[in-house]
């Protein structure tokens, strides 16, 4: 069946949601702008995340130690913003580790996870100008897509490999303190990111380095050194800071009874 | 580079691209708009995307398939484990093809099997949860020592006995994440959506060098 794109006829705006779209397209701009001014030579330096350090440090212990890394890329599927992130982390780690001959080993739930994953591994491969240790198989280990089955293969995944450092990075839920705590028992460095809430204090629990929310997104544009995508974190602060205007704009009109903010915000 | 080898970098970078912004276009004018046309673009659109998902999922299922027959065939680590997977992957298939999903035969093999696995680990969860609190109580930091009397005064305010002896015990504890707890947990949903956005658009302008760097050739 061919896809036809109709002739729009008519068209009308849903109630209360021109606010969103208008912010929206802000962020868009916002993004552009920053890109832009990346182009003309403006650069912006991260404040320094010690789980972006501690991932460099862990690479570095696991050569020492002979040990591999192991990186999860969580419970998601490829619709899951979160779980892009991770996969953006992988590729990262993969290549990193190949270039130290430190094998990077990954656990994705969802069938189209591993196909992607196994993409990527190959990929990082051929960027450390390393192809030939790449096998399909040896570094995508797959134990299910169900939440506690992905735990437990996990947990026996490195009960019995005993990683050097775990990453966590990706959309998780309690199935992550069943993992953490078996890397806990092996004295792997942990470094955790989601932005699950509930997760997140499970991760806090068991790991050594925890990225918090937006920061999943922030490290994985700051892993890549790469200077657009450095430069749309500065975007991303820049909506953040309009949106503690708005709130604190709230909380002085909504205190002195006018509705005005809020009505507009329901445009 | 081959003419082949072009083409198909064209096709798994280019295409995959305007696939990207026309289906984001079309979800994001469906969410702030109302259009019989849009809304009809919509519904096909999402049909093709049950299909690519459907797809893709049987591509990961024989992308395991050939990395598992590949581990049995050489006797790697934990091959009979693998063999056992393949061979069940193949018997659910094969009893879901030929009972029916809903059918009593694939309920019942379901449900005594995986299900009830899941609700024992689910119990075991306890466990994990004692061993990480351990360490994790173990104060070493003030910040652990703020999470730690937070902690403790939740437990303590949400226990039968201080509920039943102090009226304003349940106040205090909602006051605390209905407030304080509650400020945070905005703080972090709206960051992350901001966040999410940006991925995305880093997605759509071509920068983001991960996931679609599979694609990149």
């Amino acid at each position: 069946m061919i896809l036809q794109i109709p002739l729009i006829e008519q068209i009308t705006p849903r109630a209360g949601q021109m606010f969103n779209l208008a912010m929206l397209i802000l962020s868009g701009v916002l993004v552009y702008l920053s890109y832009y001014l990346a182009k003309q030579g403006r650069t912006w330096t991260i404040r320094p995340m010690e789980a972006l350090d501690a991932i460099q440090e862990g690479i570095g212990r696991a050569a020492e130690m002979g040990r591999p890394v192991l990186m999860f890329p969580g419970i998601g599927n490829l619709q899951n913003v979160q779980t892009i992130a991770g996969l953006t982390m992988l590729g990262e780690i993969v290549e990193r580790g190949a270039r130290v001959n430190v094998p990077v080993n990954t656990i994705p739930s969802a069938t189209e996870i591993v196909t992607a994953s196994e993409a990527i591994v190959r990929d990082a491969y051929n960027r450390a100008g390393k192809p030939e240790l790449y096998e399909i198989g040896k570094y995508v280990k797959w134990f299910g897509t169900d939440q506690f089955v992905y735990a437990v293969g996990g947990a026996g995944h490195i009960l019995v490999e005993k990683p050097a450092m775990i990453v966590f990075l990706g959309y998780f839920l309690a199935d992550v303190l069943v993992t953490g705590e078996a890397g806990s028992r092996v004295g792997a460095l942990q470094i955790g990111g989601t932005a699950d809430q509930s997760a997140l204090s499970l991760m806090a629990m068991c790991c050594d380095y925890i990225v918090m929310g937006e920061e999943i997104y922030a490290v994985t544009a700051a892993i890549t050194e790469d200077k657009y995508q450095i430069a749309t974190i500065a975007s991303q602060d820049w909506f953040k800071s309009l949106l503690i205007v708005f709130l604190v704009a709230g909380v002085i009109l909504t205190a002195a009874g006018l509705k005005s903010l809020i009505n507009f915000m329901w445009w | 580079m081959s003419t082949m080898d072009s083409i198909s970098r064209f096709v798994r970078t280019r295409i995959t691209r305007i696939v990207i912004v026309i289906t984001l276009l079309s979800a994001v004018a469906g969410y702030f708009f109302s259009s019989p046309e849009i809304n009809n673009l919509n519904a096909e659109l999402n049909l093709w995307n049950m299909n690519i998902i459907t797809f893709t999922l049987f591509i990961g299922l024989i992308t395991i398939y050939f990395s598992y027959s590949k581990s049995v065939s050489q006797r790697s680590t934990n091959w009979p484990f693998r063999l056992y997977a393949l061979v069940l992957i193949i018997v659910w298939i094969v009893m879901g093809l030929y009972s029916g999903l809903y059918s009593d035969m694939y309920q019942t093999a379901f449900l005594s099997t995986k299900i009830t696995l899941h609700i024992a680990i689910l119990g075991q969860l306890i466990f994990f949860y004692l061993s990480a609190m351990y360490r994790t109580f173990r104060v070493k930091t003030l910040r652990t020592g703020i999470l730690v009397i937070f902690a403790l005064a939740m437990v303590v305010l949400n226990s039968p006995i201080t509920l039943s002896n102090w009226s304003a015990a349940d106040q205090i504890s909602y006051w605390l994440l209905n407030n304080p707890g509650m400020g945070g947990a905005r703080a972090v949903v709206l960051a992350s959506g901001v966040g999410g956005v940006v991925l995305a658009l880093r997605i759509l302008m071509g920068l983001e060098k991960g996931a679609l760097r599979a694609t990149g050739g």
